[in-house]
């Protein structure tokens, strides 16, 4: 696709002849740079799950926040551009409340990533007075529980927004999304989801996962979303270690990350 | 404001038209009723103005709304939130629930704190445990949810025989059976002969809707019309 | 707001106190404050009515609805204007009488007109209804209200749709509603319980006996109502058209003495038009 660069790929609001919008599509490409983020949906609640880049050992591994929470019952993983996220979190959190102002309810999630899809469409339209005139350089996984239960959305750069029983985005989307599909049942349990992401972050991650470059938070109909202290990551992950059902998956996933 | 002449005063945006609305939760169901009288003054606009969605006006399947107060604010009022339950639908892919409409009329009265929608507003309906609800409403928003309660014109002859009836308050030795939803019924018509009796603004007809999880009946009983 | 006239009344909330919505940043206070200023100065918005028109009365019969108004406009107790219409119709299957203020009415017969017009341009087949109408006044009634701005009259709406016909009322404060017999002014008094009773003891009248119960009510009103004349226009609602009539004279006979007017009428009117 980038052979054919062309003067069609600088406006933001400029169709190619073929019908494709450049900017939106290098948009999501940009994603592909940013570090992995899993979500994955069962029917106790969602698990949200980051890899954090710590790219100096003098870098405060807390001050990187890649999960945050938009209600006491929905939060949100990120991957990209995480400075571009602010504005969707923000709106995100004021629709979110605004709802709960009007309605004495919590939003439901797809409710959430509409209201924030539409943020997407407006910037993307060209006005004197918009100052960002691009297309958010960033993904979002939302995760949480309403009236339907635990619900996982994805919203990519373009403002589309689907369901996903577990969705992975970043740089190791794909090796991680085809782990997901092989590990991923029905009758999952929300700690096997836990242990599952770990794992699966763990193939696809460059460094050695430990408890300071990860970030983990769920979302459950009693305890609404909270994230995992790094103690909670820690025998999470050592658990992991020992999960033979994870061990038989293990073949393909070093193949996936050899490959990469 | 505080000059000493008197100051004549043309014109005042607010008049009241009457109308009585009343209220009662049970264990699965609510029942919500008003008259169809809609007077000014001494004089009697219609008898029938359950058409115009004056008192009462189905909401969703499982809400109804009684407005009583001025007329112009209960035309408008009700409109406006028949508007946002449709936006709401569309936005949100689903009905609104009692509480929901509860707390957004909540708001909609505040915004106009300070020229408020002169209503009387009662929500009935059922909560999201299918359990009856009741909200009641002061013009500026402030509500409450209750198991029974009348509003507008004759709310003060209806609230206290409530209270006896439904409430047992102050009763020694009182059984406090759970309210039937036929009991309920022969209540409010009752109650309602009673109010026609001795409020002029209240009177003709009153319309009984009863709310179940099936969905909303409705019924019409006659009052003396003089 | 204003003063009230009570003995030991307070209009203020609290003295040297803060205002109502001075200290919070309240949803909505711009709009109350506009509106509310506009409240206070409400000499030069709010006019009072200075050319009035008394009664309209309406009726539906079997088939149609039945209006009529007298053609007075009086200028307080001045019987100033002798021949004004204050029915008008709009479109070919509504009419609009207007009580109150004859200024305020003719602005919005000359805004309906434009509307009608502007509809029959479109020419899409789709044409105003006697309750679209309605609900459109309702809504302007109202609005204008809200910015104390009111046209001051009381409008009734009547009409045939669909062979369904239609009669209702808006005031100048938008309080609107249905009604099988309509009267404003003093007709609310002295006209309303004669069109009740002639409704409830026929619900279903035909239009000779609405029309004898429509003339004795203009009578009655002419012996009582002192802003009123004896000269009125009725509008008739056919199931597809709109008749006009002038009515000469109402018959009147005062104390013994007879003056003996006939019951007249003038040509009917095609559809639609102005008379």
């Amino acid at each position: 696709m980038f052979l054919t660069r062309s003067e069609y790929d600088r406006g933001v609001n400029t169709f190619s002849p073929e019908g494709r919008l450049f900017q939106v599509e290098y948009a999501i490409e940009a994603i592909k740079l940013g570090s992995t983020a899993i979500g994955i949906q069962t029917s106790e609640g969602v698990v949200l799950a980051v890899e954090k880049r710590i790219t100096s050992p003098l870098m405060e591994p807390a001050s990187v926040e890649k999960i945050v929470e938009i209600d006491s019952h929905v939060g949100c993983a990120m991957s990209g551009l995480i400075a571009d996220s602010r504005t969707m979190v923000d709106k995100a959190r004021v629709e979110a409340q605004n709802h709960w102002f009007t309605y004495n309810e919590q939003m439901s999630v797809e409710s959430v990533t509409q209201a924030v899809s539409t943020l997407r469409l407006s910037l993307e339209m060209t006005t004197a007075e918009k100052e960002l005139c691009r297309p958010f350089g960033v993904a979002l996984l939302f995760g949480g529980v309403d009236v339907k239960g635990p619900q996982l959305y994805h919203l990519d750069p373009s403002g589309t927004f689907f369901q996903y029983d577990a969705k992975a985005i970043g740089s190791g989307s794909e090796g991680a999304q085809q782990a997901l599909e092989e590990v991923y049942h029905k009758s999952m349990t929300l700690r096997e989801a836990c242990k599952s992401s770990l794992t699966i972050l763990k193939q696809v991650m460059e460094e050695k996962l430990n408890a300071t470059n990860v970030e983990l938070g769920t979302a459950t109909p009693d305890k609404k979303f909270r994230m995992f202290t790094k103690e909670e990551i820690e025998t999470l992950y050592k658990r992991s270690n020992n999960y033979n059902s994870v061990q038989t998956n293990r073949n393909t996933l070093w193949h996936l990350v050899f490959i990469k | 404001m505080n000059s000493e002449r008197p100051v004549q005063q043309y014109f005042s945006p607010y008049t009241f038209n009457g109308g009585t609305v009343l209220a009662v939760a049970g264990e699965d169901f609510s029942v919500i009723a008003a008259d169809t009288r809609l007077s000014q003054g001494f004089a009697i606009h219609t008898r029938d103005s359950s058409k115009d969605v004056q008192t009462l006006c189905g909401k969703t399947n499982s809400t109804v709304l009684g407005c009583a107060g001025f007329h112009g604010d209960c035309l408008t009022l009700t409109k406006l939130i028949t508007a946002r339950l449709q936006m709401y639908e569309h936005e949100h892919g689903s009905k609104m629930s009692c509480p929901a409409i509860a707390q957004m009329l909540s708001t909609v009265l505040y915004y106009r704190r300070f020229f408020p929608y002169y209503t009387y507003n009662i929500l009935a309906g059922l909560d999201n445990e299918g359990k009856g609800c009741v909200f009641s409403f002061d013009p500026v928003g402030s509500y409450e949810r209750e198991t029974y309660r009348a509003g507008g014109s004759a709310s003060a002859l209806l609230q206290p025989l409530l209270d006896n009836q439904i409430g047992f308050k102050n009763q020694q030795g009182a059984t406090e059976v759970p309210l039937t939803k036929d009991k309920a019924v022969f209540l409010v018509k009752d109650v309602f002969t009673a109010a026609a009796e001795r409020d002029i603004y209240t009177g003709d007809a009153v319309i009984i809707s009863v709310i179940t999880k099936d969905g909303v009946t409705e019924e019409a009983f006659p009052l003396r019309r003089d | 707001m204003a003063a009230m006239n009570v003995p030991g009344f307070q209009d203020q909330l609290w003295g040297n106190g803060p205002s109502p919505g001075a200290v919070y940043n309240f949803p909505g206070i711009q709009m109350v404050l506009k509106l509310l200023s506009k409240f206070h100065q409400q000499r030069e918005l709010c006019k009072y009515p200075t050319t009035t028109g008394t009664s309209v009365l309406g009726i539906k019969f079997d088939g149609g609805v039945l209006m009529a108004a007298d053609t007075l406009g009086s200028y307080g107790s001045l019987a100033r204007f002798r021949e004004v219409s204050r029915l008008t119709a709009v479109g070919n299957n509504t009419v609009v009488g207007g009580s109150g203020d004859y200024a305020d009415f003719q602005y919005l017969k000359s805004v309906l007109e434009q509307k009608v017009i502007d509809d029959a341009c479109l020419n899409d087949g789709h044409g105003y209804t006697p309750k679209s109408i309605y609900s459109w006044l309702t809504r302007v009634m109202y609005y204008r209200r809200t910015r104390f701005d009111p046209l001051w009259n009381q409008v009734v709406v009547g009409g045939v749709h669909n062979g369904e016909s239609f009669l209702g009322c808006v005031d100048k404060i938008g309080i609107a509603f249905e009604a099988p017999t309509i009267s404003t002014g003093f007709g609310a008094y002295l006209a309303q319980p004669i069109l009740r009773d002639a409704l409830e003891k026929n619900p279903s009248m035909p239009l000779d006996q609405a029309r004898q119960v429509i003339t004795r009510c203009l009578q009655v009103l002419f012996y009582r109502d002192a802003r009123s004349l004896n000269k009125s226009k009725k509008h008739l609602h056919g199931v597809s058209r709109v008749i006009s009539r002038v009515m000469k004279n109402v018959l009147v006979k005062w104390n013994r003495q007879v003056t003996q007017q006939t019951l007249e009428t003038e040509d009917s009117v095609p559809a639609g038009q102005q008379c």
